[in-house]
């Protein structure tokens, strides 16, 4: 009877010290939690590498390693975060949480503006029949990695595919529309002076571009009328060619800022409205 | 038995927060992140660890955490803790210098080094080299050349030398004869800063307006003659001041290449720092 009651005490001890163990880490993981909830990220990851250094049965390594991932992700520090995500992809113990982790290095990718690295990724998961389900949302992103490298045309297209992205769809078609063309305003400039500016959207300095034109043309030719070729050589070349060339660089400068405009405010659309799933 | 488990699970809730941050625990984890590379927070627990305990290995590494961050001052600050009855006071005394030496502040890394007592034996060509570097890298009070090159390998004095050449006599190009050159024959200055085509652009084009302005007086044009005039004087003028300019450049473009060529040699080399893990 005493010898039972003595394992049983022995039992009751060996309990105690597994329990304590994992439940301290437990703890502390919950507090980790908590930071990370209110957005303290450097603490965060902290607390997690904390909980992972002490987590010796290696429970709650998948888990603590996506919370890293996220937390350097929200930092923008992309490196770091994909570093983590692979690390869950390693440790993964189903397919979810293996599908998971690759979507995320996905949009890390999209993120950091690695495109090619993102399409292929994409490209690698869609080849996977075990994620044949995630097609869909391998589209998404993959509109995404376009979006993200100014190429609206292909994103149009991939978010065409499926109905459930028609605002995307629809977004990327705007941009095509509002965006100008480069090859087209340079030239136009070529034939007049001045109206690729003025299909950029800027219509003073296009005007202006031809008034300067006209007139030296007007004194090169002028000049050349009335036999002074020498005179009209020095004003075609050093007036007229100047204002020439720089209508069509004007052009070209102003047609790709036009463009940038255009990307960057239907990017910043895309940051703080739109309201479906962000990379 | 019912009331040793209740027991052990009060007790893991309350004690769980306090055993992860025993001192004990808190450097286990900072020795973690720091073999992980991750100095900032390893500096976090390192502070908290050696406000309950000393240990020399954690002292060290939690400057050399501020070391490896960039943050001089503090490394610095904390190796000077070392400096007595440390078993790491020598290892602590060369950081200490390096923390000096990349903090850039080099005349407070000469001044210690000319004051410096019982610096050990092992690092002492090693903190020659790091005080060679100093004059070679801020170019300021330079001593004897041979002062400078003697902690350094036969093989690389010849290079050292040469760069101890430059740094004391420079080949710079003067802007005022550069200028005065160009007075002389324009663009002349520019040849002589190594501007070769410039100089012959500026001779050309100086001659030539120089020229039409002559010619077209001579035909009566009066309002081109002023005006090739006007062009001439500009481009005289511009030769002149664009000599002067260029022998400026050239002399900035001799410093940037030469402070440019030090650093690589000393930055492929590591500073000739012995590799110390600790």
């Amino acid at each position: 009877m005493f010898r039972i009651r003595k394992y049983f005490v022995l039992l009751g001890i060996f309990c105690l010290q597994s329990n304590y163990a994992q439940s301290t880490v437990e703890t502390q993981l919950a507090w980790a939690d908590k930071l990370f909830a209110s957005n303290q990220y450097f603490d965060a990851i902290t607390e997690y590498k904390r909980v992972l250094f002490f987590d010796e049965q290696n429970k709650l390594i998948t888990r603590v390693n996506f919370r890293i991932a996220e937390c350097y992700k929200a930092g923008a520090h992309f490196y770091e975060a994909i570093k983590y995500f692979a690390l869950v992809e390693k440790n993964s113990l189903n397919d979810s949480i293996l599908i998971e982790a690759k979507l995320e290095i996905i949009r890390c990718n999209i993120l950091r503006k690695t495109t090619e690295r993102a399409l292929q990724l994409c490209s690698e998961i869609e080849r996977d029949e075990r994620f044949y389900s995630k097609r869909d949302e391998i589209n998404y992103w993959r509109g995404w990695a376009f979006m993200f490298a100014d190429d609206w045309e292909s994103a149009s297209k991939i978010f065409a595919e499926t109905p459930a992205n028609k605002e995307l769809k629809l977004l990327c078609n705007q941009v095509i529309d509002a965006k100008v063309s480069v090859t087209f305003a340079t030239v136009i400039s070529y034939i007049l002076p001045g109206a690729g500016q003025i299909y950029s959207g800027k219509i003073l300095s296009g005007l202006m571009s031809f008034a300067w034109n006209l007139a030296a043309g007007y004194f090169t030719v002028n000049a050349f009328v009335a036999n002074r070729a020498f005179d009209g050589i020095v004003i075609g070349e050093l007036v007229w060619l100047r204002f020439y060339r720089g209508n069509i660089e004007n052009a070209k400068t102003f047609a790709l800022e036009k463009n940038l405009e255009v990307s960057n405010k239907a990017l910043k659309f895309l940051q703080n409205e739109y309201r479906g799933l962000k990379p | 038995m019912i009331l040793l488990i209740s027991a052990a699970e009060l007790y893991s809730q309350s004690g769980a927060q306090d055993d992860l941050f025993s001192p004990n625990n808190r450097l286990k984890f900072a020795n973690h992140l720091y073999a992980e590379k991750d100095y900032l927070r390893a500096i976090g627990e390192y502070k908290e660890f050696l406000k309950s305990a000393d240990n020399d290995t954690a002292r060290f590494r939690f400057a050399n955490s501020f070391l490896r961050i960039g943050r001089f001052d503090e490394a610095a600050q904390n190796f000077k803790i070392l400096f007595i009855g440390s078993k790491l006071e020598e290892e602590a005394k060369l950081f200490y210098y390096q923390s000096l030496f990349f903090s850039k502040d080099f005349n407070a890394f000469q001044t210690n080094y000319d004051s410096r007592f019982n610096f050990p034996q092992k690092y002492s060509l090693t903190l020659d080299r790091l005080n060679s570097a100093t004059y070679f890298l801020s170019k300021t009070n330079l001593p004897s050349g041979n002062v400078l090159i003697k902690p350094f390998d036969d093989s690389l004095q010849t290079k050292l030398i040469y760069y101890y050449l430059m740094m004391k006599n420079p080949p710079k190009k003067n802007s005022v004869t550069a200028a005065l050159l160009s007075v002389a024959i324009p663009g002349a200055g520019k040849v002589y800063t190594g501007e070769l085509t410039d100089g012959l652009i500026a001779f050309g084009a100086t001659l030539l307006s120089g020229f039409l302005a002559v010619n077209n007086f001579q035909h009566d044009h009066n309002f081109r003659g002023w005006l090739f005039t006007g062009l001439t004087a500009f481009f005289y003028g511009g030769s002149i001041y664009g000599s002067a300019a260029s022998a400026q450049i050239y002399n900035a473009r001799l410093q940037f290449n030469l402070d440019s060529e030090i650093k690589l040699f000393f930055e492929e080399r590591n500073y000739f720092l012995p590799k110390i893990d600790l």
